[in-house]
């Protein structure tokens, strides 16, 4: 006999219960009589309780022990025969956004793919099971592990595709561990398994339904505010996979209102346009005429607020402050002030108490405390960059002589750049260091530094490591799956979320806020209980989805000849379940009856004269 | 029942009694007891005119000599009551030994009465079984089995004989209506007589604290506590019983007997005697 839920078994303790009670409620000693009807006047009941006597063995005992076994058996899902076999499908759905793309008849290829994955269902035998994945960056099961065809039909008729570009790979390993050796996988695409780069798929069926269709989609899109002008753009890339030039309509609009209206003649392949805006506007929406896949014809673009970083400018006169000067003047959202955001200071100052909030770059001599024995030299390299630290991005230090190096203690300074066992920059280290620190171990009068390349990337990277550690958002519009990162200016004092159309969810509560730009993207709002904070773009922008050209339908492979499962199909498919569902009713009403009959004898067999 | 449990020895000592018959005319077969209509007893009843074909014999000559018409002498008939015994034999007869032997007891010394009287007589158990003829006393044990469920009066009809004499027996502790019952008893009979046979403690209970009564007949269980008052109730019900049947025979000019179980056979002769049931022999 075999056991579906054993835990079930649990409910044979009812037995010992019907005993118990058997065995404690209360017996009188028998006495026969002959004329009962003349006792029934009066029922007494003693005042004390029962007391342990023999079990009877009674009819009733029996039958209700018989009850309570047959229904615990039934609970326990017990079965004599084992799980029928069951063909077992495993079909993985390709969910990226193509597949929505519709043809000339306006079908689309999911609905090709739905179409087939329910030939192959129809053909599978009464009883088989069907699995269906979606994939994705983390494939998730749309029916199933093991379900129904009634229930994949119903998952079927709900699904639609609109992820952005991924691999299968994660989504082909999930469908072969739940198909394992017992079942046949099915990969349902919009193109040839090599076109979706699972070129070694083997041992299953790859179902391409795609349809090469000519597409013109906006593939990048950014919008810029000028902090010192009135005026803003937004910046489109637009991919067209025709062959031929392609005419659409292209509209700006906030809210209700049309902002711009254009034609645009797009040209095959990758095309770019600026389209200047007006300020003032929160976020616009920016649509081409519908074609193929409507998920790539529109963008939500939120308003960007850049955030200004205030300099402090300390360095001593003479070159090296007036190169400051000049590689500050050109960078934008920069502006001198005497309390700022970011201070330029000598670096003898760096172990001065100083407000945390305040970026300090110290050039020159290190504080004595932090200085070696020896001599300051001149290096001409080979430096030692660490090339994955911001403020080094694009800088090489060819040609340029670090003047001025002065011996640093060990410890005193995490190197950025150094040259040999020379530190040249570096981050001030241990725990009486505050804020942030970085010393430049310079000689700014004598080295070639500024008049490299090198000195207004240098600056630049500065101010935007700056300008990204200041409060908001750290871009404001996003493709979806990007991680979005936020910084608030305090802590927050009530719920965080984030809303994004029909998307909801709630965020950590702290300063710093990181979450995945939601699918299928729009306007998103950062929300602290019910007040805005921020407001982003969050939008499809996906290259390779855009281009339909590479699309196919055909199938390669074959299901796999496989043994199929073992399924349960419910208790209800074994004999078993009916001969203890038999046994336990029958043993019930004849255990009423028993009692209904002892009862109406005594109501209704009173004497006429009484 | 097994036969021997009825003591005939002791059933015989005390059985010099026969059945006190009614005075009104019986209907039988030819026998010692005057019949309602004419026969050929000693005892003259009228005359009537000779036509022919009557007995020559019977012709008074000598009112023929007075009167010159002949005249023919007409006697009584003397016949054998039909006597039916009605017996009960249900299991509530037998609740305890006591009362089963004393009720083996009674049966017997109603059959010795029965078979002392010329009369045909049959024991009457249920509606369903044939009356069983007795001849002597000792037939009465072929019958003697008290296993029924019901009592062969609680049913319908039982299969009495018109102008019968009917001796019932029984406890009669079953649900009834005792006029509706004596009167269905005695319908047609020639005469009845009632007798009922109850345990000493069915008429008078003791208190006994809890007890879970079960009916020998199968008619349900009832778990009480037997004390004063209950008692007290049941015995009211008890002499409403007995009172009712009581009442019920004399209204139909029935004898009625109470017999205790456990009374010697002799003083339940003396008993029913009492009651007008037996006579001396």
């Amino acid at each position: 006999m075999i056991f579906a839920t054993p835990l079930g078994l649990l409910a044979l303790l009812a037995i010992p219960g019907i005993v118990a009670i058997h065995l404690f409620r209360r017996r009188f000693p028998v006495r026969p009589v002959a004329g009962l009807f003349l006792w029934n006047i009066l029922r007494k009941s003693p005042e004390g309780g029962g007391k342990i006597t023999r079990l009877p063995i009674t009819t009733s005992l029996l039958l209700e022990c018989l009850a309570a076994l047959a229904l615990a058996l039934i609970l326990a899902g017990a079965r004599i025969s084992p799980a029928g076999i069951s063909q077992h499908l495993v079909v993985l759905l390709d969910d990226s956004a193509s597949m929505a793309a519709s043809n000339a008849n306006g079908e689309s290829t999911r609905d090709r793919a739905v179409r087939r994955v329910l030939t192959e269902i129809e053909r599978l035998p009464s009883g088989a099971r069907v699995t269906l994945i979606q994939s994705g960056e983390r494939p998730s099961i749309l029916a199933g592990p093991a379900a129904l065809a009634l229930e994949a039909r119903t998952a079927l008729a709900a699904w639609r595709p609109e992820a952005q570009h991924h691999s299968m790979a994660l989504g082909i390993r999930l469908a072969r561990e739940l198909a394992g050796q017992t079942g046949k996988v099915m990969v349902v695409s919009d193109s040839a398994s090599a076109a979706r780069g699972e070129s070694q798929f083997e041992n299953g069926l790859w179902v391409s339904v795609g349809q090469a269709v000519a597409n013109v989609g906006i593939t990048a899109a950014q919008r810029t505010a000028a902090i010192d002008d009135t005026r803003g753009a937004v910046s489109l890339t637009v991919s067209s996979n025709s062959t031929e030039r392609a005419r659409r309509r292209l509209t700006i609009s906030a809210g209700e209102k049309e902002v711009l209206a254009r034609d645009l003649d797009v040209p095959p392949g990758t095309s770019s346009l600026t389209v200047p805006l007006p300020t003032g506007l929160q976020s616009v929406r920016v649509g081409l005429a519908t074609d193929a896949l409507q998920r790539d014809d529109a963008v939500m673009l939120a308003e960007p607020h850049p955030q200004m970083v205030a300099v402090e400018n300390h360095l001593p006169d003479g070159r090296g402050r007036t190169a400051l000067i000049k590689a500050l003047s050109v960078l934008s959202g920069v502006r001198a002030a005497e309390s700022g955001h970011l201070a330029f200071i000598d670096a003898a100052e760096l172990d001065r108490p100083h407000p945390t909030d305040v970026w300090r770059a110290g050039f020159g001599r290190p504080p004595a405390a932090w200085v070696a024995p020896g001599d300051p030299k001149d290096l001409i390299g080979p430096f030692v960059l660490e090339k994955r630290h911001p403020l080094l991005l694009g800088m090489t230090l060819d040609g340029v002589v670090w003047s001025g190096a002065v011996p640093l203690v060990a410890d005193a300074v995490r190197p950025v750049v150094s040259s040999g066992d020379q530190m040249l920059i570096g981050l001030p280290a241990g725990p009486t260091r505050t804020g942030t620190a970085m010393l430049f171990n310079l000689d700014l009068a004598r080295t070639n530094l500024i008049r490299s390349p090198d000195w207004p990337i240098l600056i630049s990277n500065l101010v935007e490591m700056r300008r990204q550690s200041l409060p908001g958002p750290e871009r404001w519009n996003y493709r979806s799956g990007e991680w979005v990162r936020v910084r608030l200016d305090r802590d927050p004092k009530g719920k965080l979320h984030y809303r994004c159309g029909a998307v909801e969810r709630a965020l950590p509560s702290g300063r710093q806020l990181e979450f995945i730009a939601p699918s299928p993207g729009g306007l998103l709002q950062i929300l602290e209980d019910d007040q805005v904070l921020f407001e982003i773009g969050v939008n499809f922008l996906d290259e390779i989805e855009t281009d339909l050209a590479n699309q196919s339908m055909a199938d390669a492979g074959a299901l796999a000849d496989v043994s199929g499962m073992r399924a349960e199909n419910g208790a209800s498919s074994d004999p078993l379940f009916w001969v203890l569902l038999a046994v336990g009713g029958l043993a019930m009403m004849l255990n009423w009856c028993l009692f209904t009959t002892g009862r109406n004898v005594r109501l209704f067999r009173r004497p006429s004269w009484s | 029942m097994a036969a021997s449990s009825i003591d005939w020895a002791a059933v015989r000592a005390a059985a010099s009694v026969r059945l006190a018959m009614p005075r009104t005319p019986l209907r039988g077969r030819a026998g010692e007891r005057l019949g309602s209509g004419t026969g050929a007893s000693l005892e003259f009843e009228d005359y009537r005119p000779y036509t022919p074909g009557d007995d020559l014999r019977h012709v008074d000559w000598a009112a023929y000599a007075r009167s010159e018409m002949l005249s023919v002498r007409l006697y009584r008939e003397e016949v054998a009551p039909r006597l039916d015994l009605v017996i009960d034999l249900s299991r509530s007869m037998a609740v305890t030994d006591e009362k089963l032997r004393a009720h083996g007891e009674l049966s017997g010394l109603l059959a010795c009465a029965c078979t002392s009287t010329v009369a045909d007589t049959r024991v009457i158990t249920t509606s369903a079984a044939q009356p069983h003829p007795l001849q002597i006393p000792e037939d009465i044990e072929r019958v003697f089995t008290c296993d029924a469920k019901l009592s062969g009066l609680e049913e319908g009809h039982l299969p009495f004989r018109r102008r019968s004499v009917r001796i019932v027996v029984s406890d009669f502790l079953f649900p009834h209506d005792a006029d509706a019952l004596i009167s269905r008893l005695a319908r047609e009979s020639a005469w009845l007589a009632i007798i009922q046979l109850t345990l000493a403690e069915e008429a008078e209970p003791s208190p006994e604290g809890g007890r879970r009564l079960v009916d020998v007949e199968g008619h349900g269980e009832l778990d009480v506590v037997i004390d004063d008052a209950l008692i007290r109730d049941y015995r009211e019900r008890f002499s409403r019983l007995r009172l009712g049947l009581s009442r019920a025979a004399r209204r139909v000019g029935a004898p009625f007997a109470y017999v205790t179980a456990g009374t010697p056979v002799r003083d339940v002769a003396r008993a029913l005697a009492a009651a007008g049931v037996v006579e001396a022999a």
